[in-house]
């Protein structure tokens, strides 16, 4: 194991291991960062969803914490004017692409969008953003729960662990750009996938596009 | 076969089926070791490869820069006007398929297309329709496609 | 034991057999070429620019003609010399006169050559458009305005010599530089770039010398050499062009890249749609691997690099090292996270270097010249020479080669013959999708790596598009907009759907949709895109919207309040009209024009366009005969009630 090294986030002095990555080190001591796509322990963060941003002495702008790794005696800010801005934009960026409707969300209340709109005071209203026009597919094929591209957020959990944690190379990432969405082989529907519903995937979703059915559902489908 | 080999596998199919198709792709998947998904993912990312069968004809138009300074979106207009398809499509009749290039860097030559691997150049909207009718869609033709296309609606 | 012994050895043979070796390829080659002394040769461009404009007719033609009579001479098939308004272009040389230069050849210009010129003695001075070298009868390219800008390092042979026969650039010393750097501690060669101060051609310009340090440095046996050949740039044409005009000056200089870094393997990544260089280059690499200048024990020495090409699969994004490595690795291309770079850890995570297909080209006149050749061109931060596409509203489009520090007025107005048909210059977009739109005012920046970023733009990869006052600069930013949100990978939040809601915006604007609010949040997206996205493509995709929203904003005010297009560009915002008083009833041009029936003649004879068909294509308006002019574009719309209600 590395060294121990102390670092300072808004002013705490912080001691953990030299070259762990600064999200994680903030987040277990309970200073929170937004974040969607960093996966505790993989090798290359994808950085994708831009919303871990912060300010680290020294830097000349705001860096990711997701892929920042930590040295002896770096000073970190998690709040700055230009950490907020920009956590701002990518975050209504990402509700543009979202078909909003947390009362009829299953995760109403859990999910992660919600965290990041409380913690910086990020409200629907008043956003300049016009939405842009919402995946209206669902997939309710299988058995356990349900896939609502509709309001996926892409930061790529699911298809992480379908692939590296259970194995199993159900779903991935198809298309590019403004097309970009997870899938399955030749965007069939679960239920003809190699899935076996693990669930692993809905467990680590942290918006309502991939949830368990309702029991009561369940027995419904099954009649 | 390793995994660093997709992309010319996959070049080396397109060439020669013309197109993906989603039973090569699986066959792939299974030769490389590797989920089916991920080949279905690379299929989709990049801009050379297709899932559908093309058309007998494949019209590319340029839309680099001094080509679409030149008239190019004039020049697809008006493909698509004749065709009656859009960008990526094939007529019903699997003659044609229109498509969009980023640039061909012949730009001199603006606004070009590429008809079937051979650069035109000046393509004005009369331009188009005489590269249409040197490829045998005539007036009657033209007429008969709407008239199915109508039936169809 | 033994091995070192025999490693010892081999490198002592090593130092006289390079030189030997080279020498035998070289005279060999030379012998091989005397036959083009004797004969006439006629030389004909045929890249993909002269290809298009009708070059292999002009080559079967000379074939037939000079059989039919007999004449004996070399018809040889060359690369692109630059001039791409004058193609095809058609060199003949024949013994007692200049090598002279014929421009837009067609079949009847062809068979005119050869009766006249070939068969009797008359060079046809009159279509001539320059001699090769300097001489008593007629000018050469060197007297033309560009020719004074022109500095010539690594296209000089681009359009002279025959890119599928290695003789030819063997015979102009090809591959002596990877002789003279064998023969050389692969430190000292190393060193040499880094004195020279190469510097990125691709866009960014880092420098070569460090990177290659970087990657000589780097832990592990395994080291890869990769030549980023993915011109994605729309309006950029100049690695096509070296690819297909002298691909083994971008073999040597690889070779010599990987002997300084310790690689045994590289790639070409090429973009598949560039089949003709990917056919020339497969060719070369054959006649490199059969010459022994590539693949096992180069020229009889130690050092052992193998090459291939890898046809990339068409995505702009892929231009980005990380994302090009990820798709030569079977993956979808999409970039990481830096660092690591790639020359710490790249293909299958080896280290790797990536350069542009210029920045190899540098490197072996660099090696046979020196350093200091190479400084004593251009600017002490930015040496050498830069290579430009030019394209657009300009009189003499083409490939040039100036030195770095040349002003953008330079190149435009004296290098490229200035804005034709009498219009106005509006703006230089340089840099393609990544650069910016440069108005009047900012021409006499000098280009090179650094000058220009103050001004909103960069130098990018070469690609110069100029623009007149019929372009529309929100038109120009939307065109961008659109490509960069089409080629986005998608991966990170600011590109993928940042650059979607600026394209949105613009295209709002240009429709006559937009409102003035939208232009704050314009602004602070494309501020916030810079700043916040993953990769290069999406931290420079705004610079096309912030440079138009900084030296041409009025034009988007227009389009916003007035609903006006002030270049008559924008069809949503633009009519045309047929203006009665100068309509003929004699002339029915424009109604022949018309792909969809839209003009029509009235009562009194005249011409008129239905609106409801009218497809804006242009097409009357060009037809329409000078003398008359009639056909004139309005904007805003509301202009055409006026006028027709005032002619009513």
């Amino acid at each position: 194991m590395s060294k121990k090294v102390t670092i300072t986030i808004d002013g705490r002095r912080i001691s953990a291991h030299e070259g762990e990555k600064l999200l994680w080190v903030a987040l277990d001591s309970g200073i929170y960062i937004p974040h969607l796509c960093a996966i505790r322990g993989q090798d290359r963060p994808p950085a994708g969803c831009r919303l871990c941003f912060v300010e680290v002495g020294g830097r000349l702008g705001p860096v990711t914490a997701c892929t920042e790794p930590i040295r002896e005696g770096m000073v970190v800010r998690t709040r700055t004017p230009r950490v907020d801005r920009l956590v701002e934009t990518a975050f209504r960026l990402l509700l543009s692409d979202h078909r909003l409707d947390c009362k009829n969300c299953t995760k109403n209340g859990r999910c992660e969008l919600q965290v990041i709109a409380r913690e910086r005071g990020l409200g629907p209203d008043r956003d300049p953003l016009q939405p842009l026009p919402a995946k209206t597919y669902i997939d309710e094929s299988p058995r356990t729960f349900v896939f609502d591209p509709g309001r996926c957020v892409l930061c790529g959990r699911c298809v992480w662990v379908d692939q590296q944690v259970a194995g199993v190379g159900a779903i991935g990432f198809s298309g590019r750009g403004i097309r970009r969405r997870v899938t399955t082989f030749g965007d069939s529907n679960l239920a003809e996938s190699p899935c076996t519903e693990c669930g692993l995937c809905v467990e680590v979703c942290p918006v309502g596009a991939l949830f368990f059915k309702l029991p009561a559902k369940k027995t419904k489908g099954d009649s | 076969m390793q995994e660093k080999d997709l992309i010319p596998v996959l070049e080396r199919i397109q060439k020669k089926y013309g197109y993906l198709p989603l039973q090569a792709l699986k066959s792939v998947a299974r030769e490389l070791g590797v989920p089916a998904v991920q080949v279905y993912g690379a299929a989709t990312f990049f801009k050379q490869f297709r899932l559908n069968p093309p058309g007998k004809y494949q019209i590319e138009v340029c839309m680099g820069t001094a080509c679409y300074m030149a008239g190019g979106q004039v020049a697809l207009d008006s493909f698509e006007r004749r065709l009656k398809i859009g960008v990526g499509e094939t007529t019903p009749d699997g003659e044609f398929s229109l498509e969009r290039v980023a640039c061909v860097g012949c730009c001199n030559l603006a606004p070009v297309a590429v008809v079937d691997n051979v650069v035109e150049k000046n393509v004005t909207p009369t331009r188009v329709d005489g590269i249409l009718l040197s490829l045998g869609l005539s007036e009657e033709n033209k007429e008969n496609k709407e008239n199915s296309n109508a039936q169809g609606k | 034991m033994r091995r070192e012994n025999r490693e010892r050895e081999a490198g002592v043979m090593a130092v006289p057999s390079a030189e030997k070796f080279y020498a035998m390829l070289r005279s060999a080659a030379v012998a091989g070429l005397r036959i083009l002394d004797e004969v006439p040769v006629i030389r004909i461009g045929t890249a993909t620019c002269g290809i298009a404009a009708g070059a292999l007719l002009v080559r079967d033609t000379f074939r037939d003609e000079l059989n039919k009579r007999g004449i004996e001479a070399r018809v040889m098939e060359v690369g692109c010399m630059g001039h791409c308004y004058a193609e095809p272009m058609v060199i003949i040389t024949k013994p007692g006169f200049p090598s002279l230069c014929y421009n837009n050849v067609d079949e009847e210009l062809a068979i005119h050559l050869v009766d006249d010129f070939l068969a009797r003695g008359d060079p046809c001075y009159e279509f001539a458009m320059a001699a090769l070298e300097p001489n008593d009868f007629f000018p050469t390219f060197q007297d033309f305005p560009r020719g004074i800008y022109e500095e010539k390092m690594i296209l000089g042979d681009c359009g002279l010599i025959d890119p599928q026969e290695i003789d030819h650039f063997l015979a102009r010393d090809g591959y002596l530089a990877l002789c003279k750097a064998l023969q050389t501690e692969s430190n000292q060669v190393l060193q040499e770039i880094k004195k020279a101060n190469l510097r990125g051609r691709g866009g960014a310009g880092f420098p070569a010398g460090e990177k290659w340090d970087m990657a000589r440095k780097a832990p592990g046996e395994i080291k890869f050499v990769i030549c980023n050949g993915d011109e994605g740039d729309p309006g950029a044409f100049m690695d096509r062009n070296i690819l297909e005009s002298n691909p083994h000056l971008v073999i040597e200089g690889m070779i010599i890249c990987a002997y300084c870094v310790g690689a045994s393997r590289g790639f070409l990544y090429i973009r598949s749609e560039y089949r003709q260089a990917v056919c020339r280059m497969e060719r070369a690499l054959e006649q490199a691997r059969e010459k022994g200048l590539l693949g096992e024990r180069i020229l009889g020495s130690n050092f052992s690099f193998n090459l291939e090409i890898f046809t990339a699969a068409g995505a702009f994004v892929c231009g980005e090292g990380t994302a090009l490595v990820k798709s030569m690795e079977g993956k979808m291309g999409i970039p990481e996270h830096r660092p690591p770079e790639l020359a710490e850890s790249g293909y299958l995570g080896k280290p790797t270097v990536l350069n542009n297909v210029k920045t190899f080209c540098y490197v072996p006149p660099i090696i046979l010249r020196g350093a200091r050749w190479f400084r004593d061109v251009g600017t002490p931060e930015s040496p050498g020479t830069a290579v430009f596409a030019l394209a657009g509203k300009i009189s003499a489009p083409g490939l040039v080669e100036v030195p770095m520090g040349t002003t953008l007025r330079q190149l435009i107005d004296d290098v490229g013959g200035g804005v034709p048909h009498g219009k106005r210059f509006k703006a230089v977009q340089i840099g393609g999708p990544s650069g910016g739109c440069l108005p009047e005012q900012a021409l006499d920046i000098p280009i090179d790596f650094d000058s220009l970023l103050g001004a909103g733009a960069m130098m990018g990869s070469g690609g110069i598009i100029v623009l007149d006052e019929d372009d529309c600069m929100v038109r120009i930013a939307r065109f961008f907009l659109n490509f960069t949100q089409e080629e986005s990978c998608g991966k990170c939040t600011f590109c993928r759907l940042g650059t979607r809601h600026m394209f949105r915006i613009l295209d709002d604007i240009i429709r006559g949709k937009g409102e003035m609010g939208q232009l704050e949040t314009l602004r602070r997206l494309a501020e916030d895109i810079k700043i916040g996205s993953l990769c290069n493509l999406g931290k420079t995709a705004p610079n096309p919207v912030l440079t138009t929203l900084r030296y041409f904003f009025d034009e988007y005010r227009a389009h916003i309040s007035e609903k006006r297009c002030p270049a008559l560009s924008c069809p949503e915002l633009t009519v045309y009209f047929i203006e009665p008083k100068r309509c003929s009833k004699l002339c029915n041009v424009c109604i022949g024009s018309c792909p969809v029936e839209a003009i029509f003649t009235r009562d009194d004879g005249l011409k008129a366009i239905d609106q409801e068909k009218c497809v804006k294509c242009d097409n009357c308006l060009k037809a329409c005969p000078p003398d008359y002019s009639a056909v004139i574009k309005l904007s805003p719309l509301s202009l055409l009630d006026e006028r027709l209600g005032k002619n009513k």
